[in-house]
């Protein structure tokens, strides 16, 4: 046996001679390291370096030499010559194998012998999918891999991969650095959800997709703060606000910080908003931070009068004002050369104990609560001062006996002012050690943090009430506006930054029509940038769940006007609209008349009384219903129509001249006329969208307009753009009833099924949340029926609006004539 | 007295009673409304309480009522409220139609102040039927009877109005309003709140009544920003109740305090978040 190990190598030898000079050397170089483990793991490690350099050189090379220090490191030889034999069965494996054998200490140190090699395999798996994965996965630090977990570590983040690989063929490596950085930041539960939508992103358009896995762009950050852990400031928003006003008289606007990997929750502030952190660890840190910073603002922090006696306290002229008009901190903190963190975070403890202080007499949870908090100090320098905020702020719990040094911070008139002497006395002092800048966000207890993160705004006291009286009004709105970050930089994908309203271009597979360029005279707008607008939840049938502000619908108003075709297209429907006239007069509601004979009412009715008086003197028993009431029995019905406008209605029509879109203008004025004609409250609005984020919403008519020579014009101008994403557009419809109570109908007028450009090509996604925006119209007492032109609607109209709630019109020409008809046959029922 | 009281509890009595000779009504006064009400009782002019829900004004009327010896008829106003429910309507009896008087008539007759709650709420017709009552005619008029009364000389008309109640829609037409004297009515300040929560509930600490006026001074600041009403005076009053019938304080503020004012779950929330700083658990 030993003689044929020997052989086999003299054998690998010889030939790696004659076919390389360098093979051979390190060949012979590594044997030393090899030698030890046996002839027989030698001869086969010697000939796997050979088939590798034989299948390519690089391979072969990178074994051979990686070789002697992954023995020692390992202590064996055979299991990963096996494995890296495999890696002779794809080509161009060179760099993953070379990670590999990098990697395979590591691995081995991490899971064991036997586990080492499952973690080989896996690469080895993704490798035959996809090259690239596999370099990927063995270049990924094994540790950044386990999560100091071992094996269930790993296979945290590589399952849910590699499902998602089977399932929607997802190349695992691609995803594979950002989901760590996604469990380190969200949990392992919140993997799967993210990792599903980055796939679904993916197949949309590769560079998107790219783009969100490596975390960039609005999309990634959208995914990643759905599935945050902790308490989410953004949903409790309100909340939060009607705290801080409550217990300190004013709400303070809020802006969001954005997501930081890594970072601890801080709010900071510039002296007029504070910037949230997407999340809080939990809701009595939120609460906690909330009322200490609002208080900064409220006590007087950001004073422009207490920040011009800082900057002269510390021998500063005027303090400093950037283009903004905005104080910086730096030159104060400059006075202290190296030492400024410790200065600062002196500055910072009792200026926010100050605020605690004020804070804690009017909401007597505040300091308990930021104590029962700060329940694990830090270790290294930062403890000192954590625990000194610690004992600070129970020494105000104590009645105020304890409070040394802080004693001249608890009276009245203290301001910042009084922080900066206190603090300044207490570095003087020098009894706490120098930290290094690094480790300061670990010396605040949790619900402080930096007050001098950003320049400030300076807060002038007449101002602030100015800007209380004003809030929600115009000056605050825009201020707010004006605070905000400024938006996450466009992603990759060229798709995205085509302005929002282009109208013209091919409707592609929405709707009934055929694919075709359409032409659309019209004009291009720069409107609102997309990301602004309406949210609306949208339904996601694939998670049973709500995807929160999914959809952003945007007014706009239509300005198209084509008053003769109006004109025209009247006048080819004059015959329609006289018979339609005609049987609405018949409709029209009578003069509000009192209800007579009536068993209750505000009046006696004279001829009833009579009749039942004589009744009874004939001997029989009348129904006592003898009076007059004045109040109407029927509420009104509201209507609003509700029209797609998407590309296809700008087909040629299948029978007859013209385009859908001309019986569709027809029908709208028949509709209106009509209505003009009942007396019954209408509105009319049309809708379009282009992916999730413009969703467009053109009223038309209101209900509280009247119908004008212009709002003729508009609907002789109506033309289609873009695509259907219906269930945005009936919640936006719904909210536009202004009004609850009486009977509402919202009629939709389509041509097709729901669809939307960035819907991954899954129809069932659009129709199920239509289906959901249908059920919850009908909950605020809504009633929605879809009038549709396509033939073929029935199977999914049936499943989103109820049997019985849609009417399929097969012949275009009745549109015009038939749509006030279904109205007045829905009214009446 | 007292006797005569208990047997009266659950048995019809007519609208129109004199005040009782036993103890007045308890009402903390808290600026010169006293003494307006009764200069304007004087001269006879009618008088327009106004204030927020549960801030004592019909307190204070059934103080003054009691104060001045006069019997007081109070009508809660509603939309549905018509002046045939003020004034009076024909009822049939059998095969003949019956007058029979409404509250406001009974009131101008017997000389009685007649008190109109929330009069935003009723409908107009009703509100316009008190304008010849409001001037120097002081007369009733009953059209379907063809009739004028001359309203009696101790007659007073009072009504009460929340500015800002529920919708803009709703308001009192100018040339109602400016018939009347006001007397604007708000929460009391912090000291007189505690003491009347403590004289109106018996037993009441009086840590436990700062303690809750604390907390509606700070629920009154998210009026208008989703809280239509504000914690009431009487609010806090039922609190202290249900803390004095042995409920714990943070449940009893949850029945009396949250619970009633909003269905806002943020707002629910945060004043939750208020009432669990003041209270103990």
């Amino acid at each position: 046996m030993s003689d044929s190990g020997e052989l086999a190598l003299a054998l690998v030898q010889s030939e790696l001679k004659e076919l390389s000079f360098v093979a051979h050397r390190d060949l012979n170089a590594a044997l030393p390291a090899i030698e030890p483990y046996g002839i027989e793991a030698t001869a086969l490690w010697a000939e796997t370096g050979r088939d590798l350099f034989l299948y390519d050189r690089d391979a072969g090379k990178a074994f051979l030499r990686q070789s002697p220090e992954l023995a020692r490191a390992t202590s064996v030889v055979t299991p990963w010559t096996r494995q890296a034999r495999e890696f002779l069965t794809f080509r161009g494996s060179w760099k993953a194998l070379t990670a590999y054998l990098e990697r395979f200490a590591e691995a081995q140190a991490a899971f064991g012998a036997e586990r080492a090699l499952a973690w080989g395999a896996i690469g080895l798996d993704w490798g035959r999918r996809h090259l690239g994965s596999a370099e990927i996965y063995f270049a990924t630090p094994v540790a950044e891999l386990t999560d100091g977990r071992g094996w269930d570590g790993a296979r945290e983040v590589l399952d849910p991969l590699q499902a998602l690989a089977a399932e929607r063929g997802l190349l695992p490596g691609l995803a594979l650095p950002g989901a760590i950085k996604v469990r380190a930041l969200l949990g392992p539960d919140a993997l799967r959800p993210w990792l599903a939508r980055g796939a679904e992103v993916l197949k949309s358009g590769r560079l998107r997709g790219e783009a969100f896995f490596r975390l960039e762009g609005p999309e990634s950050e959208e995914a990643l703060l759905a599935g945050l852990p902790g308490f989410r400031t953004q949903e409790h928003e309100r909340f939060l606000a009607l705290l801080a006003r409550a217990v300190l008289g004013q709400a303070p606007p809020f802006a969001s910080g954005g997501l930081r990997f890594g970072a601890r929750a801080f709010i900071e502030t510039d002296g007029r908003t504070l910037f949230w952190p997407p999340a809080f660890p939990s809701r009595d840190e939120a609460i906690a931070a909330l009322l200490h910073h609002a208080g900064h603002l409220a006590f007087g922090s950001y004073d422009e009068p207490a920040l011009e006696g800082l900057f002269r306290e510390a021998g500063l002229e005027h303090p400093p004002l950037d283009s903004d008009q905005r104080i910086t901190w730096r030159p104060l903190f400059a006075l202290f050369g190296e030492d400024m963190v410790r200065f600062q975070l002196l500055f910072d403890l009792c200026e926010d104990l100050r605020v605690d202080a004020r804070v804690q007499a009017r909401f007597p949870r505040h300091v308990p609560r930021l104590l029962a908090l700060a329940h694990v100090p830090p270790t290294g320098a930062a403890r000192p001062y954590y625990e000194a905020a610690r004992a600070s702020l129970a020494g105000l719990l104590d009645g105020g006996q304890e409070t040394g040094r802080f004693t001249p911070l608890l009276a009245p008139d203290a301001d910042l002012v009084t922080s900066w002497r206190v603090a300044r006395a207490w570095y003087e002092e020098g009894d706490m050690p120098p930290l290094a800048l690094a480790d300061r966000a670990l010396a605040y207890l949790p619900g402080r943090s930096p007050n001098s993160q950003r320049p400030v705004y300076p807060r002038s006291r007449g101002a602030r009430v100015n800007e209380e009286v004003e809030e929600g009004g115009g000056a605050a709105a825009v201020e707010k506006r004006e605070t905000k970050p400024a938006p996450v930089g466009p992603g990759h994908d060229p798709d995205l930054e085509i302005t929002p309203e282009d109208t013209s271009g091919s409707g592609g597979r929405v709707g009934v029509g055929r694919p075709q360029p359409a032409a659309v005279s019209g004009y291009r707008r720069s409107l609102l940038p997309p990301g602004e607008g309406l949210p609306y939840p949208e339904w996601d049938y694939r998670e049973k769940a709500y995807r929160r502000d999914w959809a952003r619908v945007q007014e706009r108003a239509l300005i198209e006007r084509d008053a003769s075709c109006a004109q025209s297209l009247l006048a080819q429907h004059a015959g329609v609209l006289r018979r339609l006239r005609r049987a609405l007069q018949a409709e029209k509601p009578r003069r509000a008349s009192p209800h007579r004979r009536q068993l209750e009412g505000e009046e006696l009715d004279l001829d009833a009384t009579v009749t039942y008086v004589v009744d009874r003197r004939t001997g029989e028993r009348p129904q006592p219903a003898v009076y007059r009431k004045r109040r109407p029995s029927q509420r009104d019905t509201k209507v609003l129509l509700l029209a797609d406008l998407s590309t296809s209605i700008m087909q040629e029509a299948a029978t007859g001249d013209g385009r859908v879109v001309d019986r569709l203008k027809a029908a709208l004025l028949l509709f209106a006329l009509s209505l003009e004609e009942i007396g019954d409250e209408y509105a009319i609005a049309g809708f379009a969208s282009r992916y999730r984020n413009a969703v467009s919403y053109y009223p038309i008519k209101t209900f509280s307009e009247r119908l004008t020579a212009d709002t003729r014009a508009v609907l002789g101008g109506l033309s289609g753009r873009l695509a259907t994403r219906m269930g945005a557009a009936i919640r936006h419809a719904c909210a536009r009833f202004e009004t609850s109570g009486g009977r509402r109908l919202l009629l939709l007028l389509s041509d097709g099924r729901p669809a939307d450009y960035d819907d991954g090509g899954d129809e069932r996604y659009l129709h199920e949340d239509t289906r959901m925006a249908v059920k919850e119209a009908a909950d605020r007492g809504v009633h929605a029926f879809c009038v549709t032109l396509d033939p073929a609607g029935a199977p999914y109209l049936e499943r989103i609006f109820g049997r019985g709630h849609y009417l399929i019109i097969d012949t275009l020409d009745e549109l015009p004539a038939k749509l006030p008809q279904i109205y007045l046959k829905l009214r009446r029922a | 007295m007292r006797g005569l009281i208990e047997r009266l509890r659950g048995v019809e009595r007519d609208i129109v009673q004199d005040p009782g000779s036993d103890g007045a009504p308890y009402y903390e006064a808290q600026g010169a409304e006293v003494a307006v009400f009764e200069a304007a009782w004087q001269r006879r002019l009618p008088v327009m309480l106004k204030g927020p829900t549960g801030c004592g004004k019909t307190r204070f009327l059934e103080y003054m009522a009691h104060r001045l010896g006069r019997p007081l008829v109070s009508v809660s106003c509603h939309e549905d409220l018509t002046s045939a429910d003020l004034v009076g309507r024909f009822l049939l009896e059998g095969e003949s139609t019956v007058w029979q008087d409404g509250p406001l008539t009974r009131a101008v007759k017997a000389g009685a102040i007649c008190y109109l709650d929330e009069i935003v709420e009723a409908r107009t017709d009703s509100t316009v039927i008190i304008h010849p009552l409001t001037d120097h005619r002081r007369r009733l008029p009953l059209e379907k009877r063809g009739l004028e009364i001359e309203a009696h000389e101790d007659f007073l008309l009072v009504i009460s109005y929340n500015p800002g109640y529920q919708t803009a829609l709703k308001d009192l037409k100018p040339s109602t309003k400016q018939r009347f004297i006001a007397i604007t009515f708000d929460y009391p300040p912090a000291a007189i709140e505690a003491r009347i929560l403590q004289n109106e509930v018996k037993g009441l600490a009086a840590d436990i009544a700062e303690r809750l006026v604390a907390i509606a001074s700070q629920a009154r600041a998210l009026k208008d920003h989703g809280l239509d009403e504000a914690s009431s005076t009487r609010s806090l009053v039922y609190a202290g109740e249900l803390m004095s019938a042995g409920l714990a304080p943070l449940a009893a503020a949850e029945a009396a305090l949250i619970s009633p004012l909003t269905d806002d779950l943020e707002l629910a929330a945060a004043l939750r978040e208020i009432v669990a700083a003041h209270l103990p658990a």
